[in-house]
């Protein structure tokens, strides 16, 4: 395309598309090839495809969308990943949050899912270890917690509902989970880690050490608690479609004991489940 | 006049000027979650509710649990940002059906987007971005709003949007190229003063003599809000009371229409419910026989 025809509107589309979501900007953005290859025009003679006014320039005038776009996205990811930014601090996340934003711009039609990608994207882009590597399996709970924000509603078993399962049915029943539930295996005490900071403390930056957690929302409040080992691997295992007889198998084996402590261990965590309202059918 | 009897039971008389016979809802403003709370608890004094349809899709959580009380209770207007009306990609037909289900969920009473494209090549910017006023990118707009119109089997409502950029192969102002996509698609328009005022400002443009250019028989609803005055340019802000020059065009708008649905959007910095109703309220004073309580509100 040269400037010698009117461009088309989709070649105008295409080109200021490309300006507004450079990560440098406007002036940037017109400069580089991808722009220029759909375009050809220099800065200096921008007012032949967009008219300066009054008051601003042809690329001050573009600089305002391209403005626009970061200001408003990376405005999302802020309020999306409060405490991811507190722990990597303002510079680093602003940094990582735009460097995600240019390679994964938005494919949908709502902003609900725009950083689905964040936290694979931290995983792969910060070192693993230390400081960076607790600011990814925190960006992993708090994209939970959006998921689990917008999960559909289910109606959770009743308490008679789930007493009235006896011994005999284990073989066979399966449990459902709420959909507005998820089940995290992190790499350290984040969950813990982020309390301590939303409880306004200021907790020592702690050592990787595998932990378990679960986000779910009951009475549209989120929820987010620690699970011991097996409870995690029970709960998985039933979210994997397992009967109750199976995950129980899989889930506890590990642990020894005698059958009544496995039973008493086994009753207190259904009960908290119960209380917590994640499980909302059974099917058998 | 003529009686129409809408389920929500709230309006007796209305008038019907348009061209679709939808009806002025009176006075409205945008359902904000941070108002969910004071809404279902006190159901205040408001004629209607418009909603950002992309906030209510793909989500079944708070949002909608809300949603679903208060459209029980308020006629709800759809209006969306990400239809892209004015881009070169195919029509999202799958997006269409989300809205579809939507409206029906909550009783829409019609649904709308605005006159800008939001991204190409699968991308979406979730900005309003402005489309060339050129013969191509108007028989573009006509052909994609009379698609998505049969497909949706109702008028969109089309808002006209802040610019902050002319592109140089425009070859007619934007209130021809509106007043004619409005025409030839046979769409209703969604007039917003404020953009009106920020795009002239922008521009250098003359907003009566825009507003003179509308055809009114198309136009089912009038936005009004509050916008961030740069100097050089105004910026679209929605995080404001509405300004006196505003003001002045809406009642400009409201002597040439008889009555339309008004609706206040207020999205950044947005303020406690009572405020919104005093600042939608004002503009009862312009209309005539209706809303005493959005008036006594804003005394």
């Amino acid at each position: 395309m040269s400037l010698r025809d009117e461009p088309r509107l989709d070649t105008l589309e295409r080109w200021m598309q490309e300006i507004v979501m450079h990560p440098d900007g406007a002036v940037a953005g017109v400069r580089a090839a991808p722009a220029r290859r759909i375009l050809p025009v220099a800065v200096g003679k921008l007012e032949k495809v967009v008219l300066p006014s009054k008051s601003l320039s042809s690329i001050e005038r573009l600089d305002i969308y391209a403005h626009m776009y970061y200001a408003r996205l990376l405005e999302i990811l802020g309020d999306e990943y409060p405490t991811t930014r507190q722990i990597l601090g303002n510079e680093a996340f602003w940094k990582a949050s735009r460097r995600f934003l240019e390679r994964n711009p938005s494919r949908q039609r709502t902003l609900n899912h725009l950083s689905d990608r964040f936290p694979a994207f931290l995983s792969r882009h910060l070192p693993p270890g230390g400081r960076s590597g607790l600011a990814t399996d925190v960006a992993r709970i708090e994209r939970a917690m959006e998921d689990v924000h917008d999960a559909p509603q289910a109606e959770p078993l009743t308490a008679a509902e789930f007493t009235a399962i006896g011994p005999a049915q284990w073989q066979y029943v399966k449990l459902r989970l709420v959909p507005a539930l998820r089940l995290l295996d992190l790499r350290f005490p984040a969950n813990e880690y982020m309390n301590a900071l939303r409880a306004g403390k200021k907790p020592r930056l702690p050592r990787p050490r595998a932990t378990f957690a679960i986000v779910y929302r009951r009475d549209f409040r989120l929820f987010r608690r620690d699970q011991e080992p097996g409870q995690f691997r029970l709960l998985a295992a039933l979210a994997r479609g397992r009967t109750l007889e199976e995950a129980v198998r899989k889930s506890v084996s590990r642990r020894g004991g005698d059958a009544d402590t496995l039973a008493a261990t086994l009753g207190t965590w259904f009960r908290e489940w119960a209380a917590a309202g994640i499980f909302c059918a059974i099917d058998r | 006049m003529a009686a129409v009897h809408y389920p929500w039971g709230n309006m007796k008389h209305v008038a019907l000027p348009n061209r679709w016979n939808l009806p002025d809802l009176g006075l409205g403003v945008g359902l904000r979650t941070t108002h969910f709370r004071h809404i279902t608890e006190h159901w205040p004094a408001m004629d209607w509710f418009e909603i950002l349809s992309e906030n209510f899709i793909d989500t079944g959580g708070r949002q909608v649990y809300f949603l679903d009380q208060i459209a029980e209770r308020y006629p709800i207007v759809m209006h969306g940002v990400s239809l892209s009306v004015g881009s070169t990609d195919p029509v999202d037909f799958g997006f269409l059906d989300k809205l579809a289900a939507l409206a029906k969920r909550v009783n829409a009473v019609w649904l709308g987007d605005h006159i800008c494209w939001t991204g190409v090549a699968g991308i979406n910017g979730h900005d309003l971005y402005p489309v060339p006023y050129t013969e191509e990118g108007l028989r573009h707009m006509i052909s994609r709003v009379k698609t998505i119109q049969d497909y949706l089997e109702r008028p969109l409502v089309l808002e006209n949007p802040s610019t902050y950029l002319t592109f140089a192969s425009s070859s007619m102002p934007e209130e021809e190229f509106i007043a004619r996509l409005a025409v030839e698609a046979d769409c209703a328009l969604l007039l917003d003063v404020n953009n009106v005022y920020v795009t002239c400002r922008n521009h250098d443009l003359d907003p009566v003599a825009y507003l003179d250019a509308i055809p009114y028989e198309h136009v089912v609803q009038v936005h009004l809000a509050g916008h961030t005055d740069h100097g050089t340019h105004c910026i679209d802000t929605h995080d404001g009371r509405v300004i006196d020059e505003v003001w002045q065009l809406y009642k400009r708008v409201h002597d040439r229409t008889g009555g339309r649905a008004t609706l206040l959007e207020w999205d950044a910095n947005v303020p406690k419910f009572q405020v919104l109703q005093q600042e939608v309220g004002k503009a009862a004073r312009f209309r005539k026989g209706s809303h005493q309580a959005l008036r006594s509100a804003a005394a």
